[in-house]
């Protein structure tokens, strides 16, 4: 089988508030022999922000990630949700919009920089669903983790704009659900799996985002979830971060551990909690571990 | 084939519908047959007393927004065969976010309030005595916008007017784009201004539900993005939403990258940080409280600020150019 190699795109919440993703990550692509390449170039996406401030500065920045990429001949493989949507936004509009690759190209000159278009921005999730493959990922299991009833938690950015996305359906997602069963877990259906968190209005308007984390949150403990699992950092913090704020806020007991989609991988194949930041977690997963 | 229907009925002045339910029906499905088709047989030969809007049946009156297994569609473009093929279900519900009358049919009222809101026409100078050139650029920035028909479905889907009530909602912002990026437009400092109050512009969560489920390509959120550039650009800067992408803008700018803390305390001010100590003293001691300005730098930060140059330089000159160009008339 040939090497999976990609340009590792960390995103910048994984390289500080949530850096136990990123760093679980490296471990469980080392496992898997699936080779991340760093880029020590690569600047913020944006996050969306950048967006509200000009779409222009917006879209010539990932089009230097773009180029890093395209230099080091791979497609990007990102662990954030966010900048998954944020960048593939940025190629999808690069690729259809007449005369815009031209112009970003101009800017891009100024900084001795060029994009030729043909980066493919890829998912930790899509890797491991599609390019790894769940079969192969099954295979590689030493320790299932059944019987766990995990909430599968995708948020918004990993499934939409689909059309820019271009992977999995937002009405009937597949991929997480099915990496989760090939490592033995049992999947919890929920309402919430693909809405919103609420990250983007944290300092902006804060009581929204704890409703609307406390939401998704009772969702899935209603439905029997004994934790979540989430591809995206920004989710991460919010459901885990601020799920004592929503406990207050909405007068309910919640007690849900939160795992990064790596974490929940990387246990499954057999490597230890304590090198995977879970102490990091604001939320306990120990009633989970000890089992 | 049979295709089995199970709709949301609700009837307040009825005793028996007095609580929603669900009904069951069931249709003889031809191929390329809309779930409006499937709702009027039903009405047609089933049950008159099945309720639901529709005129057009061709997705121009924007009447006929219902829920498909979950999701909100037009229920004349949208085919029964492979709605029901996907999840061999075909539930149909009133749009969300909105009050239910009966049936299928909701209160559109504050919909259009939220619409008169935004003041959904132009607004020309007092005395507009010159004509106005409007080239092709001009017209491509509001075109996607001027595409609602007023359907409800990103209204319906938006995950902010879930929690907030009072947010003016996706559709009604679109439509403020489609005046703001008018070039003959005159009041837009002024829309800007209150469009960035409280329920504005920054209730938006880039939920992204908007984009998806528009029937029409208007892409709610790239009008919001458009609004929320050009509060900054006229300079309207006093809330958290405003502050925060400026915060974003130059921790990107300074070390390329996002700097969570510096970021935090930008936004907020110093008072509202000091209330977040209480949650910052917790993520120290789980090791996540991420400090100001440990970042490394990217590599070649010189090229993002060669292109942050640039852009700013051809900002400050489509800027001026949008200055509508006036030939007098006389």
């Amino acid at each position: 089988m040939t090497k999976l190699n990609y340009a590792y795109y960390p995103g910048c919440a994984s390289q500080e508030i949530t850096k136990e993703a990123n760093s679980t990550t490296r471990l469980v692509a080392k496992k898997l022999g699936i080779e991340l390449h760093d880029m020590p170039k690569a600047n913020c996406c944006g996050a969306g922000l950048l967006t509200d401030y000009d779409y222009d500065l917006y879209i010539a920045l990932n089009a230097r990630i773009f180029a890093e990429a395209e230099e080091m001949g791979m497609d990007i493989l990102t662990i954030c949700s966010t900048c998954l949507m944020v960048m593939s936004r940025a190629v999808h509009d690069l690729k259809t919009k007449p005369g815009l690759l031209e112009k970003t190209n101009e800017v891009l000159a100024k900084a001795g920089l060029h994009y030729s278009g043909n980066v493919k921005v890829k998912h930790l999730l899509w890797v491991l669903a599609k390019d790894f493959g769940v079969d192969r990922l099954a295979r590689e299991v030493t320790s299932p983790l059944g019987p766990l009833k995990a909430a599968p938690f995708y948020g918004c950015h990993s499934l939409r704009p689909s059309d820019a996305l271009g992977f999995d359906d937002p009405e009937k997602p597949w991929s997480l659900e099915a990496v989760l069963r090939a490592i033995g877990a049992e999947v919890v259906e929920y309402t919430g799996k693909t809405k919103c968190c609420g990250f983007q209005v944290d300092l902006v308007t804060e009581e929204t985002a704890i409703e609307m984390t406390g939401t998704r949150l009772l969702d899935a403990k209603a439905q029997g979830a004994e934790c979540i699992v989430t591809p995206c950092p920004f989710c991460h913090i919010n459901l885990d971060n601020y799920q004592n704020s929503a406990e207050k806020q909405l007068d309910a007991d919640i007690g849900l551990p939160v795992f990064h989609l790596a974490q929940m991988v990387g246990l499954a194949l057999g490597l230890k909690a304590s090198h995977m930041g879970m102490s990091r977690h604001m939320v306990s997963a120990e009633k989970i571990l000890q089992r | 084939m049979k295709i089995d229907l199970k709709i949301r009925r609700y009837n307040p002045s009825s005793k028996q519908g007095r609580e929603p339910y669900y009904q069951a029906y069931s249709v003889n499905a031809s191929e390329g047959m809309t779930v409006l088709e499937a709702m009027l047989e039903i009405v047609g030969t089933q049950d008159p007393t099945l309720s639901f809007r529709r005129s057009c049946r061709s997705s121009i009156c924007g009447s006929c927004a219902v829920k498909v297994n979950g999701f909100t569609k037009l229920a004349c473009s949208t085919q029964i065969i492979p709605e029901h093929q996907k999840t061999g279900e075909m539930v149909i519900e009133p749009i969300a976010n909105h009050t239910v009358l009966k049936d299928l049919i909701v209160d559109f009222d504050p919909f259009w309030k939220k619409m008169d809101k935004v003041k959904p026409y132009l607004i020309p100078p007092e005395s507009q005595t010159e004509e106005v050139a409007i080239t092709q650029e001009n017209a491509a920035a509001i075109d996607d916008a001027q595409k609602c028909i007023m359907c409800g479905s990103c209204n319906s889907e938006c995950n902010a007017l879930e929690i907030e009530k009072k947010y003016l909602g996706p559709a009604a912002l679109a439509k403020a784009w489609r005046f703001v990026g008018d070039v003959r437009e005159e009041g837009g400092r002024g829309r800007l201004g209150r469009l960035s109050d409280d329920h504005g512009i920054w209730d938006c969560v880039r939920c992204v539900h908007c984009v998806e489920y528009c029937p029409k390509g208007v892409e709610p959120l790239t009008a919001i993005e458009r609004l929320r550039a050009r509060a900054l650009e006229e300079n309207i800067r006093d809330n958290h939403g405003a502050k925060h992408v400026d915060a974003m803008v130059e921790s990107v700018k300074k070390v390329g990258r996002l700097d969570e803390a510096a970021m935090t305390f930008k936004t907020l001010g110093l008072l509202r940080s000091l209330g977040m100590i209480p949650m910052g003293l917790k993520m120290e001691m789980h090791g996540k409280m991420p400090h100001p300005h440990l970042f490394p730098q990217i590599k070649k930060i010189g090229e993002v600020r060669a292109i942050y140059k640039e852009i700013e330089g051809r900002k400050k000159t489509s800027k001026k150019s949008r200055k509508v160009k006036r030939r007098k008339t006389d």
